[in-house]
């Protein structure tokens, strides 16, 4: 089976590991006991295998050097948010010592420099810690880029930015398989389309965030990206889509259900209201059962977060100021239990080894 | 995904994305610059200054000038009416004063439009000729009033006002809008005493509970800073600086610093910020003080 990223490197070594572990115990039961030359192919092949997995991809041979790659991934988003904001402090503090063709210069060179620079670290460094600094640099560099330019010549404000923001962070994290850039595509493509949206109805761009309906159709479009193209090559991409999708469906729905004066619509605000809190219900439900029937864990469990903050936000609507405050934490304490047993059932129905 | 990609073209697509989006901003720089200006103005630190630097902004170098803009009138101004919002593309034919037609007009979200500013032209002079009206019925009753201490506060406040409005609040007024940038050019011809800009307007209501009117209220100009080059900076460091700016405005109506040159602080603004009040009997006599500082 062919693998392409590091990922799917790590999951298949994992996946050595625990048979062989299975293997050794089965031995020990004397349930399978394989042959001399039937071990020594199996331990050549896994070699073999292992060893071209940590040359090619850097991944970890054991769980202390899994555990070690949990903090380097920590370190590492840490370290990329950090010398982020670093840069764009640093140009904020002496911009305006320059003249305005030395200011072009310098964010076209660094916007360029930066983005070169993580193409050159994505072919030395397998682990991929090294990439997602840089590559988080250069995403900061271009946005950077943009905004400055708009800043020194008085351009007015255009929604087209999140365009080509979104572009860049999109082949960064395509190329470099990396869930940080695709995260921060998502964010921009999402308030482009919101933004869009919004013009069509006549607001100004940027009041996009006035009418949380603006956000669904972005919902729609982040959901059939993650459908209609193939993700077998970039694991947790598809998942990634689709989680996006359901935030930015449930928490607008959220929002409308508790205001909604807020809405698009010309009625009474208190129908508004009413009409998302049951959408709201109904929905989460819907992607539940949607989650289960197709194996995405992921959309199971974002349906049962956004479901039980429908549930509680409807608890604290009906009896915060009616119940003493232990019996109403009680209530909630035993609607959790509830939930428990309830999705103890559904684990027992979903298929082994779901999608991503 | 596309077959046989590969990092070669990924780089040369990263570098295509970065050249080609800063070759369009640029391309619309030069645009908007080209040829002659829409408009230029020659203000002065009353209308065109650095803002106030605090907290997070203490620390940007960069320097831009705040243009300092006004209504003619305190609160909705009163050419953004009714009608007027209608021309503005606002379904404004409801009723104001029951639970939907609230409802409705709160639902009213603003709108790109365009906005004329006026520097130093009758907006200014009707400020003007309010504030020495108003000095004037204040030293009035002040006069009428002899040892009565809210009187003197009132005569003092409304001549610190007048003295403001002579030497340092803005001549920049807005004073129409439209969305045919042609037909308001039309309107105002002197393109060295109006500048039509972008601008956001937004229907409001106003008055007492069940008798309120539909009103407008201008939410933002595009244009409302505009970015001092290195080789400008000199004129504008200095708390007491004194200078005149040209302000032009292109064709996508986005602006620019032509020039700046300084101007020693006029004896006549020095004057005026300490001139005492105009006494009852002498208000007929008084003079309008020259434009400009």
């Amino acid at each position: 089976m062919p693998v392409y990223s590091r990922a799917q490197a790590q999951q298949r070594a994992d996946e050595i590991r625990a048979f062989q572990r299975e293997l050794a115990a089965l031995e020990r039961e004397r349930v399978l006991v394989l042959t001399a030359e039937q071990r020594r192919a199996l331990a050549e092949h896994h070699g073999s295998v292992l060893a071209e997995y940590a040359r090619s991809f850097d991944i970890d041979r054991d769980i202390h050097a899994k555990q070690l790659s949990l903090g380097m991934r920590i370190a590492s988003l840490l370290g990329a948010l950090a010398l982020g904001a670093s840069l764009f402090f640093l140009f904020f503090q002496f911009w305006g010592r320059f003249s305005t063709a030395g200011q072009v210069v310098i964010l076209i060179s660094v916007a360029l420099g930066s983005f070169v620079g993580t193409m050159w670290s994505q072919r030395r460094d397998a682990s991929g810690y090294f990439t997602k600094l840089a590559a988080m640099i250069a995403f900061v560099c271009f946005v950077l880029n943009v905004s400055m330019l708009g800043q020194i010549f008085d351009i007015t404000p255009s929604d087209k930015a999140f365009l080509a923001w979104a572009a860049l962070a999109f082949l960064l994290a395509y190329s470099c398989d990396l869930r940080l850039m695709l995260a921060a595509g998502i964010l921009c493509l999402i308030a482009f389309i919101s933004a869009r949206t919004g013009t069509i109805g006549g607001m100004y761009w940027l009041h996009f965030g006035e009418r949380p309906e603006n956000f669904f159709p972005a919902a729609i479009v982040l959901f059939a990206i993650a459908q209609l193209t193939g993700h077998e090559r970039f694991a947790g991409f598809a998942a990634i889509y689709r989680v996006f999708a359901l935030i930015t469906v449930f928490l607008p729905m959220l929002v409308l259900a508790n205001w909604g004066q807020t809405s698009y619509l010309d009625i009474d605000p208190v129908i508004i209201k009413r009409a998302y809190q049951v959408l709201g219900f109904v929905a989460s439900a819907a992607v539940i059962w949607l989650g289960v029937r197709c194996g995405w864990n992921h959309v199971v469990n974002t349906g049962i977060v956004f479901f039980l903050v429908f549930l509680y936000t409807k608890f604290f609507d009906w009896w915060w100021d009616l119940m003493p405050k232990y019996v109403f934490f009680m209530v909630l304490g035993l609607t959790a239990v509830l939930f428990l047993v309830v999705l103890r059932r559904l684990r027992s129905v979903l298929p082994a080894g779901s999608a991503a | 995904m596309i077959r046989n990609w590969s990092a070669r073209h990924t780089l040369a697509a990263g570098a295509m994305l970065i050249l080609a989006v800063n070759a369009v901003a640029l391309v619309g720089v030069a645009y908007n610059r080209s040829g002659e200006p829409e408009s230029r103005l020659v203000m002065t630190e009353r209308e065109a200054h650095p803002p106030q630097r605090w907290g997070f902004e203490a620390e940007n170098s960069g320097m831009a000038l705040f243009l300092e803009w006004r209504l003619p009138d305190r609160g909705a101004p009163a050419w953004l009416d009714q009608t007027k919002l209608g021309e503005l593309g606002f379904d404004v034919s409801r009723r104001a004063d029951d639970e939907a037609g609230h409802r409705h007009y709160e639902k009213l979200h603003s709108r790109d439009v365009l906005l004329v500013l006026e520097f130093a032209g009758p907006a200014y002079d009707a400020a003007l000729e309010r504030a020495r009206r108003y000095a004037a019925e204040r030293a009035e009753a002040a006069a009428s009033n002899p040892g009565k201490q809210e009187f003197k506060r009132s005569a003092d406040a409304a001549r610190e006002q007048l003295a403001r409005e002579q030497a340092i609040a803005s001549r920049l007024f807005v004073v129409d809008a439209g969305l045919n940038h042609a037909k308001l050019r039309q309107r105002y011809p002197d393109r060295s005493r109006y500048a039509i800009v972008g601008g956001r307007v937004r229907p409001t209501l106003y008055g007492e509970r069940g008798r309120e009117k539909v009103g407008g209220h201008i939410e933002a100009l595009d244009a409302s800073t505009v970015n001092v080059p290195l080789e400008l900076r000199p004129f504008f460091e200095g708390a007491d600086s004194r200078y005149e700016v040209a302000v032009a405005f292109g064709k996508r109506l986005e602006p620019w610093l032509v020039g700046a040159v300084s101007v020693p602080a006029s004896a006549t603004a020095r004057k005026a910020a300490a001139a005492p009040y105009p006494a009852a009997e002498t208000r007929a006599r008084a003079r309008r003080p020259a434009r400009g500082s």
